[in-house]
């Protein structure tokens, strides 16, 4: 049987291990988190390498791709440079091609509509979900600036999204990774500073990154839709319990969690051989028969 | 140019750009630059969305800023992103890490690209 293991920057607490079916093949799937310990991230990658097929980067993007360009973080390339043989992917090749055509697709099928108003907590790290919703006319709301820098300036195009990134991604991208994103326990931290509830409070729609969304989470989310992945049963009751309307997860939903893009595109690359890059990945992604999934929660 | 020039001009700059304005219309802090080879100290304080500059040392900092006169002086004249000598410990700052990071992004939005 082939093996993926995702190496992840966040917490422990969220390690799992199971098997999932993908062209035909099962392939066993395991969680590993490192509290945010680059150096303890360091050293299962170096005892992985050449143990398992495909490595996934968890909890950090190696690379953020904006509009075709690509700005390297450049402690994932110190991850990523301790693997030698395996493959080690990130999950960015998942993002930019499933993520786009799930917004189409829930935009084909009706469940969400160009009328409604959209909070994307981060977009930078899912340019591909971004341009999807600025593309279909969706109004929204990019909250880079406010989640991930505490500056509240909402981005509301695509064109300034993309300035954002050009002016800021290259020198960004050399900072400690810690200070771009919450890594290990900072994940489970929870903000209850009210400041950016009215974001929440104005949009329709939240999609994006769930650790920002979980940790600015208001106190009321009725009537609302919630676009992520990496979720857990815990966070669905947590959902549940603050009248969140409708879940959508973009990663399938396996033992009660839905995974993180890293692992399904170190699942695709194990199954198919194809490297995101390479010019049958978007073949590859589509026939991995890749499924989202939807959950009511006021029904449940 | 003096470094009260450059730090005049920078402030300058960020008053100049709408964007800049908005998102400081609420970081109100003090920030103290300390030259650690000169022992010069100035001064940059954010008010609504405007940027002050001076020289001393007089007020109690939100942040406080030290680096050589060429790190601090390339850092605020848009030559060199904090970055760089932040990491490499060329340019050390105390505070908060939002604070921090605001400071490299303005830096950024007015110079960077």
């Amino acid at each position: 049987m082939k093996q993926v293991v995702s190496v992840s920057l966040g917490s422990s607490k969220r390690d799992h291990d199971t098997t999932i079916w993908m062209y035909h093949q099962e392939i066993r799937v395991t969680r590993r988190g490192c509290d945010g310990d680059m150096d303890r991230a360091m050293i299962m990658l170096r005892e992985l390498d050449n143990r398992v097929d495909v490595i996934g980067l968890g909890g950090i993007d190696r690379y953020l791709v904006v509009n075709g360009k690509a700005y390297e973080i450049l402690d994932a390339r110190r991850l990523a440079e301790c693997v030698q043989s395996t493959p080690v992917v990130d999950g960015t090749g998942v993002k930019a091609v499933w993520e786009y055509w799930v917004i189409n697709q829930l935009v084909e099928q009706k469940i969400i509509v160009p009328d409604q108003k959209v909070l994307l907590v981060s977009a930078l790290d899912r340019f591909g979900m971004a341009q999807a919703f600025y593309e279909r006319g969706f109004a929204t709301v990019a909250g880079d600036l406010i989640f991930a820098s505490h500056i509240d300036y909402p981005i509301l195009s695509l064109q300034e999204l993309e300035k954002f990134a050009r002016r800021l991604l290259p020198e960004m991208v050399k900072m400690p990774f810690a200070m771009l994103y919450p890594t290990g326990s900072a994940q489970e931290q929870l903000s209850f500073d009210p400041i950016y509830d009215r974001y929440f409070a104005q949009a329709d729609i939240v999609a994006g990154d769930f650790h920002f969304v979980r940790r600015y989470l208001p106190d009321e989310l009725s009537g609302k839709l919630i676009i992520t992945n990496t979720t857990t049963e815990e966070d669905r009751r947590l959902l549940q319990d603050r009248n969140l309307r409708t879940l959508i997860t973009t990663t399938p939903v396996l033992d009660g969690r839905s995974f993180g893009t890293n692992v399904i595109e170190a699942a695709i690359v194990a199954a198919t051989g194809v490297m995101p890059g390479q010019k049958q990945w978007e073949d590859a992604v589509r026939g991995a028969e890749l499924e989202y999934t939807v959950t009511r929660l006021d029904r449940v | 140019m003096t470094m009260l020039q450059v730090l005049e001009n920078f402030a300058r700059e960020c008053n100049s750009n709408d964007r800049l304005r908005q998102m400081n219309r609420e970081w109100n802090r003090t920030i103290v630059i300390r030259e650690t080879d000169s022992g010069n100290a100035y001064w940059l304080r954010s008010q609504e969305g405007t940027i002050q500059s001076g020289e001393g040392s007089q007020f109690e900092a939100d942040l406080e800023v030290e680096g050589s006169h060429d790190v601090i002086r390339s850092v605020f004249s848009g030559e060199m992103s904090p970055t760089e000598p932040y990491n490499a410990g060329d340019l050390l700052v105390k505070g908060r890490q939002d604070d921090l990071m605001r400071l490299d992004i303005i830096t950024l939005l007015i110079w960077g690209e």
